[in-house]
C-alpha cells in the first residue's frame, strides 16, 4: 500500500493489472479466505475421504471379500488384526451345505477335478471335502484351473474358511471393518439428508416470517421458539418410540422398506429446522430494507420473484455455515438414538447401533466400543471446523484474532 | 418489570399445557396399549373381557376425553400408578429429580472451573500454539458424543483400572453409619458421569469465555491501566475479566437448561437413577404413566430454567429492554 501511494506507476505486469481491475467473484474471495484456515481445510479433506468411502462401500466389500451381514457364530469377538480359520468340522459342514444347495454344479466340479487330476484325492465323491482340508496353496491352484459353472460360488464358500479381520469381529462374528464402512454410508447419509432437508424447511419458514412480517411472523416464530426451548434428547426419545402405523398419513411417506432410515430422518428434521429458520429470518429482515429489493418492487416484481431471485442467493452463504454445523449435529443425534436402540435397527450397520451392542461387551471386547466412537468424533470435529472456517471466510469480521 | 415476568410466566404455562396434550397424544401413538400388555400373558381372555377392561380404564373414549380425565387427576395430585415399579408415580419422582439436580450442578461447576481459566489463558495467548491446542480441546469437547465418552471412561476407569464403579447411584444394601459415609459413597458414583457431562459443556464455555475476554481486553481502559503501570495480574483479572464476567453470567444461566436435558444420555450410560434415565426406561418398558410424568417434568424443568435465565438476564444487564 505504502509503496503504491508513493510511486504511482509501479512495475505491474499486464496480467496483474487485469486481475486487479477485474472484480473477484464472491465465492472466489470466500475460497481464498477459507484456505487460510488450515484446520477447516484438513476437515474438508477428511470429510471428502469419508464421503468417498461411503460411496465406494460396495467396491470395498468386493475387493476385501467381506460382507457386512454375513454372520459367523464360531468366530465371535475376534481381536483386531487376526486371521480367523474354521475348524475341519466347520469346513466339512459348509461343503455339505454347498453340495445340498447346488447338487448339479458340485457334481460337475467334482467330475472336472477327477478328469484333470487337479490334486490328489481319495474318492471322487468326497473330492470337495478333501479340497476343503487341503493346503491353502493347493486350493488356490485348483481354483485357478477350474472352469465348470458354479466354481465362483464354491470359491465364495471356501473364502469363508479363512479370513482376515482388520478390526476384529462383533458378537455375531461379523467383520467390524466392513460394517464400519457401510456404517459410514448410513451415518453420513442421514446427517447430510437431515441437514439439507432442515435447511430447505428453515429457509422457507424463515423467509416467509421475515418477508411478510405481521401475524405470519408472530405465529411462525412462536412455534419456532417453542420447539427450540424443548430439551432435544428426551423429546427425540419419546417421538422415536411412536409407531409409524398409528400416525395418519405417515405411511404414504415412510414405506415398510425404507422405514428404518426414513423414520429417523423424518424425526430429526422435525426438530432441527428451527436454528436455520431463525438465521434466515434475521437475514431477510435486514435484506428486505435494502435498495435492490426496493428496486425490484418498484419494477413490479412479484413476492415470489423477490424471495427466490433476490433474497435467497444472499442468504446462501450463512446457510452454508449452518448446514455444515447441522450435519455434525445430526450425525451425533443419529448416533445417540441408535445407541439407545431407538434409531437405525439391525442388521443395517450405523456407527451408533454398533455401539449399542458394544455397550454390553466392554469386558469381553472393548475394541468394539472404541472404533465407531472415534469415527463419530472425527467426522463431527471435521464438520465443526468446516463450519468455523466457512464462517470466517464469509464474514471476515468474525475472524477469531 | 413485573409485567414482563408475568407475561413470560403465562407464556411458559401455555407452552407446558400444549406440550402435555401433545405428549399425551404421542403416547397413544406408541405400539401397544395398557390393555394389550395386560392380556398378553393371559391366553384365555375373551373379547368381552377385553371390551370390559377397555371400558374400565376409559380406553374406548376419544383422546381429548382421556386427556381431560388424566389431567384432572394430576391437578388433584394423583399422578397415576407405575406398571413396572408397582408403586404410585409420585413416589418415584422425588429421589430421581434430586439425583439429576446433583449430577447437573456438579458437572456445571466442574465445567466452569476448568473452562474459565483455560478460556482466559487462550484469550491472552491468542494466535499462539497454546491457543490452538486449547481451541482443539474445546472443539473436541463440542464434537464428543457423550455416550461414547461415557463408555470409554467406563472401560478405562472401571474395567481396566477399577477405581470407580461402572454404573449406579449408590452402593445398594450397605448400612451407612453416618451421613458422611452416604455422601462419600454417592460422590464415588458421581465421578465418571460428572466428568462425562462436564467435558461436553467445557468446549462451549471455553470458546465463549475466550471471545468475551478478547472483547474485554480490546478496550481502551485496558491500555490505560497498563500505561498506569498496574501489574499484569491486576490488569487481567480486575480490569479485563470483570468486564467479561457479565456476558459469562448470562451464558451460564442460559446453559442451566442445556445441562439438565443433556444429562439424559449420560444417566442412561452410567445407569444413574435420574429423570432422564427414567424417561428412557419407561418408554422402553411401555410404562405410560411414568413416561408421561417424567417427560413432562424434564421438559418443564428446561422451560422453567429458561424463564429464570431470561429474568436474571434482564436484571443483570439493564440495557435489555423489557417492553
Amino acid at each position: 500500500m505504502q509503496a503504491a501511494t508513493q510511486d504511482p506507476s509501479p512495475q505491474y505486469s499486464s496480467k496483474d493489472l487485469a486481475s486487479a481491475e477485474h472484480a473477484q467473484s464472491f465465492w472466489k474471495i470466500v475460497w481464498e479466505q477459507f484456505i487460510t484456515h488450515k484446520a477447516a481445510l484438513i476437515g474438508l479433506f477428511i470429510i471428502t475421504l469419508f464421503i468417498l468411502i461411503a460411496l465406494l462401500a460396495p467396491v470395498i466389500a468386493m475387493v476385501t471379500g467381506q460382507n457386512p451381514e454375513v454372520q459367523n457364530p464360531m468366530n465371535r469377538y475376534a481381536k483386531p488384526m487376526t486371521e480367523a480359520t474354521l475348524s475341519a468340522d466347520q469346513r466339512e459342514n459348509a461343503v455339505t451345505r454347498f453340495q445340498e444347495l447346488n447338487p448339479e454344479p458340485s457334481a460337475q466340479i467334482r467330475k472336472e477335478i477327477a478328469e484333470k487330476q487337479l490334486f490328489t484325492f481319495v474318492r471322487e465323491e468326497d473330492a470337495l471335502y478333501d479340497l476343503a482340508n487341503a493346503e491353502p496353496d493347493v486350493q488356490k491352484e485348483v481354483f485357478a484351473k477350474l472352469e465348470s459353472p458354479g466354481h465362483l460360488e464354491l470359491k465364495q464358500t471356501f473364502d469363508q474358511f479363512s479370513r482376515f479381520h482388520l478390526f476384529g469381529t462383533d458378537e455375531l462374528g461379523r467383520d467390524v471393518f466392513i460394517r464400519l464402512v457401510y456404517g459410514t454410508r448410513v451415518s453420513i447419509g442421514v446427517g447430510i439428508l437431515v441437514a439439507l432437508a432442515s435447511a430447505v424447511i428453515g429457509l422457507l419458514i424463515g423467509a416467509m416470517a421475515g418477508y411478510y412480517g405481521g401475524w405470519v411472523d408472530t405465529l411462525l416464530m412462536r412455534v419456532t421458539d417453542a420447539l427450540l426451548s424443548l430439551p432435544t434428547l428426551p423429546v427425540l426419545i419419546v417421538v422415536s418410540a411412536v409407531s409409524v402405523d398409528k400416525v395418519p398419513g405417515l405411511r404414504s411417506i415412510i414405506t415398510q422398506s425404507n422405514e428404518n432410515i426414513m423414520k429417523l430422518v423424518f424425526i430429526l428434521v422435525l426438530f432441527s429446522w428451527m436454528t436455520v429458520a431463525r438465521l434466515v429470518r434475521a437475514e431477510v429482515l435486514s435484506l428486505k430494507e435494502r435498495e435492490f429489493v426496493l428496486a425490484a418492487k418498484t419494477l413490479g416484481a412479484r413476492d415470489r420473484t423477490i424471495l427466490f431471485k433476490h433474497l435467497f442467493p444472499n442468504v446462501i452463504a450463512p446457510l452454508l455455515v449452518s448446514v455444515s454445523l447441522g450435519i455434525g449435529e445430526s450425525i451425533q443425534f443419529e448416533a445417540a438414538l441408535s445407541f439407545l436402540g431407538l434409531g437405525i435397527q439391525q442388521p443395517t450397520a450405523s456407527w451408533g447401533n454398533m455401539l449399542f451392542n458394544a455397550q454390553d461387551l466392554i469386558t469381553e471386547a472393548p475394541f468394539l466400543a472404541i472404533l465407531p466412537g472415534i469415527l463419530i468424533l472425527i467426522i463431527t470435529i471435521c464438520f465443526n471446523y468446516l463450519g468455523d472456517g466457512l464462517q470466517d471466510a464469509i464474514n471476515p469480521k468474525s475472524i477469531r484474532r | 418489570m413485573t409485567n414482563f415476568i408475568i407475561r413470560r410466566l403465562i407464556q411458559t404455562v401455555i407452552v407446558i399445557a400444549l406440550l402435555s396434550y401433545f405428549c399425551f397424544y404421542l403416547m397413544t401413538l406408541m405400539p401397544g396399549d395398557p390393555v394389550d400388555l395386560m392380556i398378553q400373558s393371559n391366553p384365555r381372555i375373551t373379547s368381552e373381557d377385553v371390551a370390559r377392561l377397555r371400558n374400565l380404564y376409559g380406553l374406548d373414549q376419544p383422546t381429548y376425553v382421556r386427556y381431560w380425565n388424566w389431567m384432572s387427576g394430576i391437578l388433584q395430585g394423583d399422578l397415576g400408578y407405575s406398571r413396572t415399579y408397582r408403586i404410585p408415580v409420585s413416589d418415584i419422582m422425588g429421589p430421581k429429580l434430586v439425583n439429576t439436580f446433583v449430577l447437573s450442578f456438579a458437572s456445571l461447576a466442574l465445567a466452569l472451573i476448568i473452562a474459565i481459566p483455560l478460556g482466559v489463558w487462550s484469550a491472552l495467548r491468542a494466535g499462539t500454539k497454546t491457543d490452538y491446542v486449547i481451541g482443539f480441546f474445546a472443539f473436541s469437547g463440542v464434537s464428543m458424543p457423550s455416550f461414547w465418552l461415557g463408555l470409554i471412561l467406563i472401560i478405562a476407569f472401571a474395567v481396566w483400572i477399577p477405581w470407580f464403579p461402572a454404573g449406579g447411584t449408590e452402593t445398594i444394601g450397605v448400612d451407612h453409619g453416618s451421613w458422611w459415609s452416604i455422601v462419600t459413597d454417592r460422590a464415588y458414583y458421581l465421578v465418571l458421569p460428572t466428568v462425562t457431562l462436564a467435558y461436553i459443556s467445557i468446549g462451549r464455555f471455553l470458546r465463549f469465555t475466550r471471545s468475551a475476554m478478547l472483547e474485554a481486553m480490546r478496550n481502551d481502559y485496558i491500555r490505560t491501566a497498563r500505561a498506569k503501570g498496574l501489574s499484569r495480574v491486576v490488569v487481567i483479572w480486575q480490569h479485563g475479566f470483570r468486564n467479561a464476567l457479565l456476558s459469562l453470567i448470562t451464558m451460564v444461566t442460559l446453559s442451566f437448561s442445556g445441562v439438565f436435558s443433556g444429562a439424559t444420555i449420560t444417566e442412561t450410560v452410567f445407569a444413574y437413577q435420574g429423570v432422564g434415565k427414567l424417561v428412557y426406561d419407561s418408554i422402553i418398558a411401555n410404562d405410560f404413566n411414568v413416561a408421561m410424568i417424567s417427560f413432562m417434568i424434564s421438559v418443564s424443568m428446561v422451560l422453567i430454567f429458561n424463564l429464570i435465565a431470561d429474568i436474571m438476564y434482564s436484571f443483570a444487564d439493564p440495557r435489555i429492554s423489557l417492553s
